[in-house]
């Protein structure tokens, strides 16, 4: 039998405690001849499960150019990752995958990429940030606009740090007001209104963004003033799913499936979606 | 090819050696349930009945099924497959608003990822339909694509005949050969036998294109605020629908080390099936998720795999317990879609 709902061993090699409830899994398939031939896109996600407590759905944190680990970015929310959070280097999880469609690589190739970013929203915009810059000369200027609740809440410090220390990238770190600590130097303001003060230039532009529901609900119409068109905002969505394989029936919007019409869609896309989301 | 006749009798006899070769024969009993037959003289085939309370797809796509066993040794975990009946099913006396949902409802267990749990049961079937003599005011088979004489899903068709006889006909390739392997239970219909006919044909309620239309257009609008506000969320439409096939995925642990991930039916109707675990819910009311069940059955399905997810059975209105009858919400979609039409 071929069964597309039973996942494969995956173990723990390293746990990075990225925030207070948000925690970094890097993976190593147990099969080894599993981990060399396991291919995924930038976007795509994973079911990864703990046997006895469930599965839930993440993107894939990690950049396909790295093959020899693959990561998930969670936080802490419910039954299955309250289980994560109590595994340790050594265990072992299950994961199916990769699911769904991808940011659109080959469409960006050539152009200027702003990647605009907020809490968790980082992780899938990290896999295809370390995608492009892997390929660094295939693109064109690259900004990084991330922001957080707090100063405490940024996932990724370090890449951060990396990335303002690359040459010809423009990374701008933000913390919404209030959220900031006396030593802070990045920004304050909530994403939408630190991407405004930014203005990136629309021109051959690609603009990719996540974050929470409002969020990107604000930052659509700030890219739209700059000249973004609508093709050229690229998001992805996160609907509640089980199967990962368009069969359980919770993630659709309208007649789209999330998990395999999506999870990426550009905000041209979006606009013939009912709003149900 | 010649026309073909069999006996209640006779067709129980086939129950009867089916049953002896280890096949599941599913069949309906004196109240008037789906059930694994074991004693054919059991078998009822009855026209004039009322659709069972809950269609046969819990014999194809069970309420709860593992997907797989998981067993923890020390510190490696091994994976078993579930073991899947292989054996034979085969339906007899199968009404067409039921026999017509096994295709229908393939299409969504078979689109790119094969689920192989429900194949294996539905590969090895064979559907043994009956035309339907009932009506009520609950069935609309006719509105959504079929009708009492509709052969869909079935491999082989009977027509009932005076004196417990029914005119039998192969539709699929696989019910030819089922009659073939029980030919010496069929006789050639020297026509002795009048065909029973219905006492009336059933009435149109509404055009479907016209409601595809208006749901096409009416995702937002001030209909859904009061469509679904009876609806108690509990889900029994959805349970007794030959077409509903949403389900979760659940782990259930068996003592400290070993367990099984499950699939269990699941419903739109519930609040907590869409809610993230942010808390979010993009169907956060019952009216939404209402919509979400009018229009999964009357449009996105038939977006997405061109069939309406719906076969006019009507057991959702029957056994609504505060009597949310789908087909006037859909009539009054109708009426809807014509006032539009005139402004």
């Amino acid at each position: 039998m071929d069964n597309i709902y039973k996942p494969e061993l995956v173990e723990i090699k390293e746990i990075i405690d990225e925030t207070p409830d948000i925690k970094t899994f890097r993976l190593q398939f147990k099969n080894p001849e599993l981990q060399n031939s396991f291919k995924f896109k930038a976007g795509q996600f994973a079911e990864y499960s703990v046997f006895g407590e469930g599965e839930c759905t993440f993107c894939i944190a990690s950049s396909p150019t790295r093959p020899e680990y693959l990561e998930c970015s969670f936080k802490l929310a419910g039954k299955t990752t309250s289980a994560m959070t109590k595994l340790n280097v050594g265990d072992t999880m299950g994961l199916r995958g990769p699911y769904g469609n991808s940011f659109p690589l080959e469409q960006m190739k050539g152009k200027n990429i702003v990647f605009i970013a907020g809490g968790i929203g980082l992780a899938p915009v990290r896999c295809i940030i370390w995608n492009v810059l892997d390929l660094r000369d295939q693109f064109k200027d690259i900004t990084i606009i991330c922001g957080a609740r707090t100063v405490a809440d940024l996932v990724y410090k370090n890449e951060i740090e990396d990335w303002k220390s690359m040459s010809g990238i423009k990374t701008v770190v933000s913390v919404d007001p209030g959220g900031e600590t006396t030593d802070w130097k990045g920004e304050i303001g909530f994403v939408p209104t630190i991407v405004e003060k930014v203005s990136p230039s629309a021109n051959n532009t690609i603009a990719i963004l996540c974050g929470p529901p409002l969020m990107i609900r604000y930052t659509f119409p700030i890219l739209e003033k700059f000249g973004f068109k609508e093709e050229n905002i690229i998001t992805t969505l996160e609907n509640r799913m089980k199967c990962g394989l368009g069969k359980c029936g919770r993630c659709n919007i309208g007649s789209v499936y999330v998990c395999k019409d999506g999870p990426i869609f550009s905000y041209k896309e979006l606009k013939t979606l009912p709003q149900e989301y | 090819m010649e026309e073909l006749i069999i006996s209640i009798d006779n067709l129980k006899e086939i129950a009867r050696e089916l049953f002896n070769n280890d096949c599941r024969v599913i069949g309906t009993t004196a109240e008037n349930k789906f059930k694994v037959i074991d004693d054919p003289e059991q078998l009822i085939l009855n026209p004039n009945s009322v659709p069972t309370g809950s269609s046969f797809k819990e014999f194809f796509f069970p309420k709860t099924e593992p997907l797989f066993f998981y067993k923890q040794n020390n510190s490696s975990i091994d994976l078993i497959d579930p073991v899947i009946d292989k054996s034979r099913i085969v339906v007899i006396g199968a009404k067409p608003c039921d026999a017509a949902a096994l295709p229908i409802i393939s299409k969504v267990f078979n689109w790119d990822y094969k689920d192989d749990l429900f194949n294996t049961r539905n590969d090895n079937s064979l559907i043994i339909g009956m035309s339907c003599h009932y009506n009520d005011e609950f069935c609309f088979c006719n509105d959504v694509g079929g009708s009492p004489e509709n052969r869909k899903g079935s491999d082989v068709f009977l027509k009932p005949l005076a004196d417990n006889y029914f005119k039998a006909a192969s539709v699929t390739p696989k019910g030819e050969a089922f009659i073939k392997e029980y030919q010496k239970y069929f006789e050639k219909d020297l026509g002795k036998n009048k065909p029973l006919v219905r006492k009336e044909e059933n009435p149109n309620h509404f055009d479907y294109d016209k409601v595809k239309t208006w749901l096409d257009n009416n995702f937002e609008n001030k209909f859904w605020d009061t469509a679904g506000e009876m609806c108690l969320g509990c889900a029994q439409c959805a349970f007794v629908c030959p077409t509903c096939h949403c389900f979760d995925i659940v782990d259930e642990q068996n003592g400290s080390c070993a367990g099984r991930r499950a699939k269990n039916w699941d419903a739109c109707q519930f609040s907590l099936f869409t809610k993230h675990a942010s808390g979010h819910n993009p169907r956060d009311n019952q009216e939404k998720r209402y919509r979400q069940r009018i229009s999964h059955k009357f449009k996105y399905y038939n977006d997405k795999f061109d069939e309406i997810l719906c076969t006019g059975c009507g057991r959702c209105s029957r056994g609504c317990p505060v009597s949310l009858d789908i087909l006037q919400i859909v009539e009054e979609i109708n009426s809807l879609s014509q006032k539009s039409n005139a402004i």
